[in-house]
């Protein structure tokens, strides 16, 4: 069973997506890097598995690099921005049965 | 109805198929489907698909779903000598299962030979042996068969544990093609036949990844090495060789002696470790008494008492990066089966080192950090112009950038590169500069 978060997401909720973007952790540290993040690549892993609380700049830094590696694969910027938009996206998406930490399906 | 979105992300290939008739099909759909469009769309595709296969022969289509909802996931169906053959890849779990489950329902429903290749499945679990199990036992009560071709060892494993390969018919790869390519004799040593290496140009094109830690890669190593030693008959020390800083080193051995085995080869250039490493071919030695390919190796190796090599490349993006050596002090010890185990070995091994990053060399890596430094320094310059114009603190500024690029589906970095040369053109007022928080 995951560990819940205090927002009632699955704690390591963004190395879920990391994981569907197919990004190593060594690849998403270099894109949050190039974007401006300024954690070191052993802090970015702890945060994708929700052991460090990102600050709302570090988390929106986070979220953007995967959003773009989405984008890349012809998505629309999964991710949420910040814990807010997670919870919201959530409340929305109960009950569909989702796939793991996939995006909402667009249909 | 499938949406306009869905529909311009649903690639479809076909020789055979105008791709006006997929459109037209598209927009009239003969019969409502249940369940996600996208499913539809697949359903759709292939019966679609079957329909122009009685007319026209020989034509494919292949069906790749939205990468971001079901990652590599995509699945080719072809038609050879009256056997549907549905050639599967990516990952296979709770979502993609019953995609290809829905795909192969529809070619049941006209051809009972029907060909699963799995040669780039790189994951199934529970829910795709429930769908191919299911579907192989309708197959077998309506007098077909549906055929696994090449699977992975670990999916055949898992298929043979749970008993579902009594209900298949099962077609294993060409080991010499797929999993070792022929040995190699000293003649035609210099060059890899076929299997050229890839210019520098464009592997560096293709780099996408970080290499991994490794320090993580080489306990993964060692781990195939136990594996290995305890599993391959006639082995008396298994070691890894890996090219790295431009090197080969011994990043995992069994024990001192085989780590000196393989020094041996790097210090006279020769062997069946280093041929493997830098020819991506498979060596053979049975016997070192005969052996005359290295000829100041050899006395080497039979001075530590090794009398039999087996040295299986690997492979990361289809380039040589090391190889597996496995010794035996016993002439002729290495059966044909004991090849094949390596080879699997080796298969595994090259799989994890493509997805660390191991064939990155330190000047390709050292290329990538330099291109997110530059990208890093322009989006500063440009937060500190956009914090200038709006009179706000930094993040807001990244926020500003963010949200251009979110909205816009453009790189954050494009919209870098902007902020920043409107700085630089002197005709411009400042006053009307970008509104940065504006899509235009």
């Amino acid at each position: 069973m995951a560990e819940i978060s205090a927002t009632g997401q699955p704690a390591d909720m963004l190395d879920g997506y990391r994981r569907d973007a197919g990004l190593s952790h060594g690849d998403l540290w270099l894109r949050y890097f190039e974007l401006g993040g300024m954690s070191n690549a052993l802090e970015l892993e702890a945060i994708l598995y929700g052991a460090l609380e990102p600050s709302p700049h570090d988390r929106e830094v986070i979220a953007h690099a995967l959003n773009e590696r989405f984008v890349e694969l012809g998505g629309n910027h999964p991710v949420p921005y910040t814990e807010s938009d997670a919870t919201k996206r959530r409340t929305r998406t109960a009950g569909r049965g989702s796939h793991r930490f996939a995006p909402p399906r667009s249909c | 109805m499938i949406s306009r979105h869905s529909e311009a992300r649903l690639r479809v290939q076909s020789r055979a198929v105008a791709p006006s008739v997929l459109s037209v099909a598209y927009r009239h759909p003969p019969r409502p489907l249940g369940g996600c469009p996208i499913c539809c769309q697949l359903r759709y595709v292939v019966a679609i698909r079957l329909e122009l296969d009685r007319a026209a022969s020989g034509c494919d289509a292949e069906v790749t779903v939205p990468k971001d909802l079901f990652g590599q996931f995509a699945v080719t169906v072809g038609f050879v000598n009256a056997r549907a053959v549905l050639a599967v890849r990516g990952e296979m779990d709770r979502v993609t299962a019953p995609e290809l489950g829905a795909i192969l329902d529809a070619v049941i429903e006209r051809h009972r030979s029907v060909v699963l290749d799995l040669a780039e499945l790189d994951f199934m679990n529970a829910w795709g042996l429930g769908v191919i199990a299911a579907r192989a036992s309708r197959l077998r009560r309506s007098g077909g068969t549906l055929t696994i071709r090449s699977p992975s060892a670990m999916v055949l494993r898992t298929l043979d544990i749970t008993g579902v390969t009594e209900l298949l018919g099962v077609e294993l790869p060409d080991p010499a093609r797929r999993r070792l390519g022929a040995e190699q004799s000293i003649e035609d040593a210099d060059g890899l036949d076929g299997t050229e290496p890839h210019g520098l140009a464009q592997h560096v094109g293709k780099i996408t990844a970080v290499p991994a830690d490794p320090d993580v890669v080489d306990g993964v190593l060692r781990l195939v090495v136990a594996l290995a030693r305890a599993s391959v008959g006639g082995a008396d020390g298994v070691s890894v060789s890996l090219r790295r800083h431009g090197r080969l080193a011994t990043v995992a051995a069994s024990d001192q002696t085989i780590s000196d085995m393989d020094a041996s080869q790097y210090a006279t250039g020769e062997g069946p470790c280093v041929d493997a490493s830098v020819n991506g071919r498979w060596f053979h030695a049975e016997s070192l008494d005969s052996e005359t390919r290295w000829p100041a190796f050899t006395p080497r190796a039979q001075a530590l008492g090794i009398n039999a090599i087996l040295s299986s490349p690997l492979l990361a993006e289809d380039r040589p990066v090391g190889a597996l050596n496995i010794y035996s002090r016993t002439a002729m010890a290495f059966t044909p089966q004991d090849r094949e185990l390596a080879s699997v070995f080796a298969a595994e091994a090259s799989s994890m080192l493509t997805s660390t990053g191991v064939d990155v060399t330190d000047e390709q890596l050292s290329s990538l950090r330099n291109a997110a430094l530059e990208t890093r320094r322009l989006i500063a310059q440009a937060e500190g112009v956009i914090m200038e114009r709006e009179g706000i603190e930094a993040d807001g500024a990244y926020s500003i950038l963010c949200n251009y690029s979110r909205r816009s589906n453009r790189p954050f970095r494009e919209r870098a590169e902007e902020v920043v040369a409107s700085t630089q053109r002197p005709q411009l007022d400042p006053e009307s500069g970008p509104r940065l928080g504006d899509d235009g």
